[in-house]
């Protein structure tokens, strides 16, 4: 689907992480507290590691190549995005971390049920916008000096 | 590209969402038509009242309306385009707005001049929506498939609206056209050529973004839409003979083996889009496309049965069966499926502007119980309508308009709703609790 070494990498970490937000979901509609408790520390890696080194690094290293462009509609759009999901998941990281613990009150359950499953709403509609909108910008506008540099940057990240 | 600039090309909430809300509102009007009209509903042949109006109530005041508030919106973000002229949008809608309820209650009371009236209102509207349409392809960045389908839209467009206006000034005693060729070729345009063309090409930009795929290969766009402009020309050609010649069911036969071509490598396209997309399921929605498609297959299939029982004769039930199919079955039930996705998520953008932190989700946007009850009311409602169609019976049709009435009014209910939602939002946070 894509060529460049840039937007590979994103689109490999976009499936990597509809495959967790799918088994989350999938394990929310069930309500088996074994299942999700399973969950819990991927979801917190994915939380500590994917959400936070993959926004910083669309927003520190790629979004500026857009605004240059004169994309940078986009590039506010999706800022904007990554702020809530950094808000919604501040939110969820301590209750995830009680579940993993096997620590959560049942009192809690309810607002980690709510708030995992806004987290599975809100990153699939983002990576529908990524996929649908920057990954094919990325791919026209880096050309293959910036997109090695920028892929060997995001690798050592 | 199909969100490039999005939040750069948004037209006021209200301007597209006055479209769809019209056009919901039309559908609810049409069922209410449809039942006006059952004690004429056996003899009726095409001619003034109220299945006329129940008729055009679906096509220019659910599907046409919806496909001018959704190309308003998503074309130009699609093509990469700038929004041209937004007051002109919500002005157009003041003028589409009589002109459509003169014209259905023109037909349905058979009054030629609220018709004429009305249908002038119209095809000034419809003319320059064709001018945006025409504007937006011509400055088109990519997408040749979405384009020709496009292309193909303007051209139907401009066929329906002058046979429309050769049809009014024959039932105001003014032939213009000979009334069988002109109501072949406003048919074939309306339906396939306008609103199929429409379906076909936006689908290659809605279905990849629903379920995150990737966008179809331009050849097979491209040979799809050839194939289903080339249906349309045979159509129009074979409108132009005598209906009893032997070249005119050879076009007919033609095209529909075209048609039926076109549909096969759309429908192929999807559904390996569908199997490749990262979230394939697609819950409702996706039902109601397959439910299209499906329509769309048996319209042909129907329309083939009547050809071939009764060439250039009277096909009845099966030409009647194959409009039913082709407009409520795949028009209605893929603009259903679009609706109820797009519209949760063009208001979660809105809310976005002005929500500040955490702006709510489409699902919280969306009451899911008026969906449900829709769904299964749509269904049940274009079921009842075959059989009234096949037993030619009042009863059935009664049934039918109850059901389809039901799920308008539950459609109109999720959309109010979704209004209200909105409305909360933009208040909590521009004028703060």
């Amino acid at each position: 689907m894509f060529t460049r070494h840039v937007p590979q990498a994103l689109d490999q970490e976009h499936r990597t992480s509809l495959a967790l937000l799918d088994r989350l979901e999938r394990a929310l509609a069930r309500g088996q507290d074994e299942e999700l408790a399973a969950l819990a520390r991927p979801l917190l890696r994915q939380i500590d590691g994917e959400v936070a080194r993959h926004f910083g690094f669309e927003e520190d290293r790629l979004f500026p190549h857009l605004v240059d462009a004169g994309d940078g509609g986009i590039a506010a759009l999706l800022t904007q995005e990554h702020g809530d999901i950094r808000d919604l998941c501040a939110e969820l990281q301590p209750l995830a971390l009680a579940l993993a613990e096997g620590a959560l009150a049942p009192s809690q359950r309810p607002a980690f049920n709510r708030l995992a499953l806004e987290l599975v709403e809100r990153m699939v509609s983002h990576i529908q916008k990524e996929t649908m909108a920057l990954l094919p910008l990325l791919e026209d506008l880096l050309d293959e000096p910036t997109d090695q540099a920028l892929a060997l940057a995001y690798a050592g990240a | 590209m199909f969100l490039a600039g999005a939040g750069g090309r948004l037209l006021p909430a209200s301007v597209p969402f006055r479209w769809f809300g019209a056009a919901a509102v039309f559908h609810a009007l049409a069922w209410l038509a449809l039942a006006a009209g059952a004690s004429q509903w056996a003899d009726w042949n095409g001619g003034l009242g109220w299945p006329l109006a129940a008729l055009h109530l679906v096509t220019l005041g659910t599907l046409v309306t919806s496909a001018i508030g959704a190309s308003l919106q998503l074309l130009p973000v699609a093509t990469r385009q700038p929004v041209r002229w937004p007051r002109l949008a919500a002005l157009l809608w003041w003028l589409y707005l009589p002109g459509m309820v003169l014209l259905a209650a023109g037909m349905g009371w058979t009054r030629p001049a609220w018709m004429a009236a009305g249908a002038a209102l119209l095809i000034a509207v419809l003319a320059v929506w064709g001018v945006l349409l025409a504007l937006n392809l011509r400055g088109a960045r990519g997408m040749p498939g979405v384009v020709l389908h496009g292309w193909g839209a303007v051209v139907s467009l401009l066929v329906l609206i002058t046979t429309a206006a050769a049809l009014v000034a024959l039932w105001n005693g003014v032939p213009l056209a000979p009334r069988d060729g002109a109501r072949a070729l406003h048919g074939a345009a309306g339906v396939l050529g306008v609103m199929g063309l429409l379906v076909l090409g936006l689908s290659t930009i809605l279905l990849p973004m629903f379920a995150l795929a990737p966008v179809p290969e331009e050849g097979v766009q491209l040979r799809s839409g050839a194939a289903a402009c080339a249906a349309l020309l045979l159509m129009a050609a074979a409108a132009f003979l005598p209906a009893a010649s032997e070249a005119t069911l050879a076009l007919r036969w033609a095209a529909l083996l075209t048609a039926a071509g076109a549909l096969a490598l759309h429908v192929r396209a999807m559904r390996r889009l569908l199997a490749d997309g990262m979230r394939s399921d697609l819950g409702r929605s996706g039902r109601l496309f397959h439910i299209g498609w499906a329509s769309a297959a048996l319209a042909l299939v129907f329309a083939a049965i009547g050809l071939a029982r009764a060439p250039g004769g009277d096909s009845a039930p099966w030409g009647a069966l194959a409009v039913l199919a082709a407009l409520g079955g795949w028009l209605l039930s893929s603009l259903f499926g679009v609706l109820q996705r797009i519209l949760p998520f063009l208001a979660s953008l809105h809310a976005a502007r002005t929500a500040g932190r955490r702006p709510p989700t489409p699902s919280a946007l969306t009451a899911e119980a008026p969906l449900r009850v829709h769904e299964v009311a749509h269904v049940a409602a274009l079921l009842l309508l075959a059989v009234a169609l096949v037993t030619r019976s009042p009863a059935w049709l009664l049934a039918a308009t109850a059901c389809g009435l039901a799920g308008a009014l539950a459609f109109l209910g999720f959309f109010g709703v979704l209004l209200l939602r909105l409305r909360r939002v933009s208040r909590t946070h521009v004028t703060g609790p």
